[in-house]
């Protein structure tokens, strides 16, 4: 496979996932927020200003009013924003084309579909009244451009390129995700008294990792801190959390790098040193200092993916 | 005149008389070939017709088959235009054309070894030298170098018409990198998705069956001790317009596509930058066009091409298809020298007819078209796409003198035929709900390979949509119409 | 007897923005030829980047050079030592007729054979004003056309550096009446082809010891076709036909078809290049 190729396809992967959890986090918080159980997390300045931290575009100025519609907007169709969903679907498309003799027809043909609904979405209606509608839709088509890569490719380099993609914006997007809500937690504990610890930010948290029915079903308890954090980074059975990821993106890698023992500092070398840390992590000790250990996994993450741009993209 | 039908989708299907019309006979009625396809179309209402219609139109744009129009605000996407009611081509007609299209390109391929080596047909006397010395695409770099097992022309696209006669005339050859194979398929697809039924009554030839001979066709031209070739399609890019047929032909072939960035030259070597490292190349089937292959050795700015290409294809180290250099052979001046190009080099005489043509280089042909340009088709010999034809029943008095200005201002430059009349076929229009008369042609693709030589059945129809056009090409408007080639 | 020479070819392209990707190929090797025999040949670079000695659409020596690293700027350094047979320029025998010299360049196949040295380029085609500039005399023999055309377009021109580049057309020249060897050489060749003489643009080394025009870069002259006889050449910039001080590298149309160095660099910004050619001779 040509390197020019495999980072595309790389970046397809990352793009499907970024978008789905974008267009997600939207839905959930913003949904969630109408009924939230005190005034703070109530508050559409509160949840308008949480949507854009996750996409890393903090607002540090607490007097700033935002414009819903405008906030929505940029996050769903304005082209002039980077971390848009129109223009993360227009990536989608972007590396698809160039890689488009290696994946399947039927993959090309879902991800055009999915590129000319977004395109076609009318702006007016989604601030007014389509967030519900739009949210859904890119969720369910990501899916299906998921369910499409697994079903119609064949399971080689190609595939372990675009998984690897997934599975690092999905490791680092729920990671993402924790820190918003662990901030929003921060945020709002003054407001009710309640402690950080038992905010009802978690359920959400969980919810916009689509989690919260598995939690709910192995905890059987309402969600706080650490049961939170265990389950949505240690637990290796949660098909969302940062372990299920890390697995994943081990067995790939080593599609591509198929020596036995892999040379330090590799791509291979470097995924299996984090998996193994992780492997023998425990909650408390990311209790201890979220700040800390979401900092750490980050950069991390972003040395994995810096490595294999060096190691396998280098055109 | 009416065809004889009380279809609604006919209504307003208006039979010129002095057209060939391929579906209806002189009284009116579906000619037997047509007949039962005439029946199930015209089955039809036209909702139904419209419904089918937008079908079709949408699998063509879900499937990403488009082209970018750079509008005002951004960029627009469109399908090319697109007609479900298909074009039949009985066995005994295509065997002429496939026999026609196999020995034209034997002959040009004969034609450019003997201008890039010993020139014995100018030396002859049967074609001029001035063909050659004032073309720009006769390559010098190309003088002496031997291609791959000999093949120049390894695809070509000849370009045919059904005159009012009811005879095939060839139109023109393009042997440098002719495009529109992938719009065969594609019709092909969208024409099964839409309307199935209709191939229950009729036994077509596949086309999906381009790819695997394309790619039989490169491995037979691989370099001198290479056992199994790696072949690659090299693509201008993705903002190309014919980008889909690029990814399309690689995928189908199982290839690589690659753009020139992809590849580096190393001791007159290719290497494509592989995420497992360099990986030899050795058949390159190339979209860019020869000035563009090599900064290096041609157009410098280009930054398409790959430097140093040229050393390794001349050291035969890597082929190249269709071979640089083929140009000089599209010309449409070397075009009116086909039925002596065949006859020199094959001693046979031309399955397919050429259309008449004067030379406007040749004083006495010279003096015929300014007298005649008004019942002329005149062309430019190095224009390609359909630009700077002027057909002569279509200008004003004004326009005839502009014509004749721009002849008398470079003579060489231009070549005319007589107005031929296209054949013409029902093409549904959608502004009026109904099917009209439209002109079309048919371009056939043949290849040519080391012992192997193939036509693919079926072609390309091309339709020219506006009323009474002739230029059927995509990027003067033209659509497009599957093409079934019946089995006998 | 023969003569050794010692040619260096010095370059240093600078660049005011960091190079990303560049690529050079160099015609500057001397070809072996009846006369000339290349000894050794040594080409170096700041960069350390490798050479790849290939073959250019032409059939000549080409080196190749692809960095594979950022930078600013580069110096190429080359040197060459061939030993050259001194020659009498007019050792051969022409036609005793002048009819037969006119027959053989009329012939088809010969027109056919030397298509390419007959082809007018962009910088060898005289504009209608100036085909009758200098027209052959059909009474005397090809040869002393080509030797009188040699003397003509050194008279024509003054030769002066710096007032012409690779750019400049034919009829500039004209007007002007000055320029380089590269105008001189192109002159030479677009009135010989008007006359139908097969002609080729050579680039070259001249050795100056002995005073003649050409500058610290590398020579053009010509060779044309003298029938009977074969390529002749001759120096239109000084006025003499080509013997042992001249060292032939390569041959084209003209000089686009092989000047000394082609490049493709992919930088912003602006660009120097200096470059400095000696050629040294000791009697052997």
């Amino acid at each position: 496979m040509l390197a020019r190729v495999a980072n595309n396809l790389f970046w397809m992967g990352r793009y499907i996932e970024r978008s789905e959890h974008i267009a997600r986090f939207m839905n959930v918080n913003y949904f969630s927020s109408l009924d939230a159980p005190n005034t703070l997390s109530q508050s559409r300045q509160f949840v308008l200003k949480s949507m854009l931290f996750m996409v890393g575009r903090p607002v540090s100025n607490d007097e700033l009013i935002l414009n819903e519609e405008q906030v929505i907007y940029d996050l769903g169709l304005n082209s002039d924003k980077s971390y848009s969903i129109l223009n993360n679907i227009k990536a989608i498309r972007e590396n698809a084309n160039s890689a488009r003799d290696l994946i399947s027809t039927e993959l090309y043909e879902a991800i055009n579909k999915f590129y000319h609904f977004i395109l076609n979405y009318e702006s007016d209606v989604l601030v007014k009244r389509g967030l519900y509608d739009f949210t859904v839709n890119v969720t369910e088509s990501s899916s299906i451009l998921r369910n499409k890569i697994r079903g119609t490719l064949l399971h080689d380099q190609v595939y372990a390129i675009i998984m690897l993609g997934i599975n690092i914006e999905r490791a680092t997007q729920i990671i993402r995700i924790i820190n918003t809500k662990y901030n929003d937690a921060l945020n709002a504990q003054g407001s009710y008294g309640n402690k950080i610890a038992h905010s009802s930010e978690w359920s959400t948290l969980l919810k916009c990792a689509e989690a919260y029915d598995m939690m709910r079903r192995l905890y059987k308890k309402t969600p706080a801190s650490v049961t939170t954090l265990e389950f949505l980074v240690l637990n290796a059975d949660c098909p969302r959390s940062v372990m299920n990821s890390l697995n994943q993106i081990c067995s790939h890698v080593q599609v591509l790098d198929q020596s036995k023992y892999p040379v330090k500092n590799s791509t291979s070398f470097l995924v299996g040193k984090l998996r193994s840390k992780f492997s023998f992590m425990q909650v408390e000790e990311i209790e201890k200092d979220i700040k800390g250990f979401i900092d750490q996994i980050l950069d991390d993450l972003f040395k994995i993916s810096e490595r294999m741009e060096q190691e396998f993209f280098n055109y | 005149m009416k065809p004889n039908t009380e279809h609604q989708i006919f209504s307003s299907y208006n039979k010129k008389d002095g057209f060939f019309d391929e579906v209806f006979n002189s009284n009116g009625d579906a000619k037997s070939i047509y007949k039962k396809l005439f029946d199930l179309y015209g089955y039809h209402s036209v909702a139904e017709y419209v419904q089918l219609n937008n079908k079709a139109k949408a699998s063509f744009f879900n499937q990403g088959i488009t082209f970018q129009v750079y509008g005002e605000k951004e960029a627009k996407e469109k399908i090319f235009p697109f007609d479900l009611f298909p074009r039949i081509i009985d066995a005994d007609e295509w065997n002429t054309i496939e026999a026609g299209s196999i020995q034209r390109s034997r002959a040009l391929n004969l034609f450019l070894w003997d201008v890039y080596h010993d020139k014995k047909i100018i030396k002859d006397k049967i074609v001029p030298l001035e063909l050659l010395s004032s073309s720009s695409n006769y390559l010098h770099q190309m003088i002496g170098v031997d291609p791959p097992k000999g093949i120049y022309n390894h695809v070509s696209g000849i370009d045919i018409i059904k005159h009012a006669d009811g005879n095939y005339y060839v139109l023109e050859d393009n042997i440098r990198c002719p495009s529109g194979v992938s719009y065969v398929i594609c019709n092909r697809t969208a024409l099964k998705r839409a309307l199935f039924g209709v191939f229950n009554h009729y036994q077509a030839h596949t086309v999906t069956n381009y790819a695997e001979n394309l790619m039989e066709i490169l491995e037979s031209v691989k370099p001198q001790g290479v056992d199994i070739p790696t072949c690659v399609v090299i693509t201008p890019g993705m903002y190309n317009s014919a980008y889909y047929e690029h990814s399309y032909l690689a995928k189908a072939m199982g290839v690589e596509l690659v753009e020139g960035r992809d590849l580096f030259v190393e001791n007159d070597f290719v290497y494509m930058k592989t995420i497992n490292g360099p990986k030899k190349v050795d058949v390159i089937y190339r979209r860019i066009d020869d000035l563009f292959i090599d900064p290096l050795e041609f157009n410098p700015d280009s930054t398409l091409g790959l430097p140093g290409l040229f050393s390794a294809y001349r050291k035969g180290n890597v082929c190249l298809a269709n071979a640089p250099g083929t140009g000089v052979a599209d010309d449409k001046a070397i075009y009116t020298y086909m039925p002596e190009i065949i006859k020199y080099y094959l001693d046979e005489e031309p399955i397919l007819s050429n259309v008449k043509t004067y030379h406007c280089s040749r004083q006495d042909e010279l003096k015929y078209v300014l007298e005649n340009v008004d019942k002329l088709v005149v062309k430019p010999v190095d224009e390609a796409g359909g630009y700077g034809i002027s057909i002569g029943n279509k200008l004003t008095k004004n326009e005839i003198e502009e014509v004749k200005k721009r002849i008398l201002k470079d003579p060489r430059k231009y070549v005319a035929q007589p107005i031929l009349s296209l054949s013409v076929h029902p093409t549904y229009i959608e502004d009026n709900n109904s099917f009209e008369q439209r002109h079309i042609d048919l371009r056939t693709f043949t290849l040519l390979g080391k012992d192997k030589e193939f036509v693919l059945k079926g072609g390309l129809t091309r339709v020219a949509l506006q009323e009474g056009n002739l230029i059927v090409n995509s990027s003067q408007g033209g659509g497009s119409k599957d093409t079934w080639v019946l089995k006998k | 007897m023969s003569l050794e020479y010692t040619v260096t070819y010095c370059t240093e392209n600078s660049y005011e923005n960091d190079v990303s990707e560049a690529f050079w190929q160099f015609c500057i090797i001397p070809e072996n030829n009846t006369t000339q025999d290349l000894i050794s040949w040594d080409f170096d670079n700041s960069l350390k980047a490798l050479n790849e000695v290939s073959i250019n659409g032409f059939g000549f020596q080409v080196v190749r050079i692809h960095p594979k690293q950022l930078f600013k700027k580069i110096t190429f350094k080359a040197s060459f030592k061939l030993v050259k047979k001194e020659i009498n320029p007019y050792d051969f025998i022409l036609n005793h007729e002048v009819s037969e010299d006119y027959a053989t360049i009329n012939n088809i196949v010969f027109i056919a054979d030397h298509e390419p040295f007959l082809r007018k380029t962009r910088f060898t085609k005289l504009a209608e004003k100036y085909k009758s500039l200098f027209l052959f005399d059909s009474t005397k023999l090809i040869f002393d056309n080509l030797l009188e055309l040699n003397s003509w377009v050194f008279e024509h021109l003054y030769f002066k550096v710096g007032v012409t580049d690779v750019h400049t057309s034919l009829d500039e020249v004209i007007e002007k009446r000055h320029g380089v060897c590269q105008d001189f050489a192109h002159l030479y060749c677009a009135i010989a082809r008007e006359n139908n003489i097969p002609v080729r643009y050579v680039s070259g080394y001249l050795h100056q010891g002995n005073g003649y025009f050409g500058d610290s870069q590398m020579h053009a002259w010509v060779e044309a076709f003298v029938p009977n006889v074969g390529w002749v050449g001759f120096d239109p910039t000084n006025n003499i036909l080509v013997e042992h001080n001249h060292l032939k590298v390569a041959h084209g149309k003209d000089y686009h078809d092989c000047p000394p160095i082609k490049g493709v660099v992919y930088s912003k910004g602006r660009n120097t290049t200096k470059y400095v050619v000696e050629v040294q001779a000791s009697q052997q």
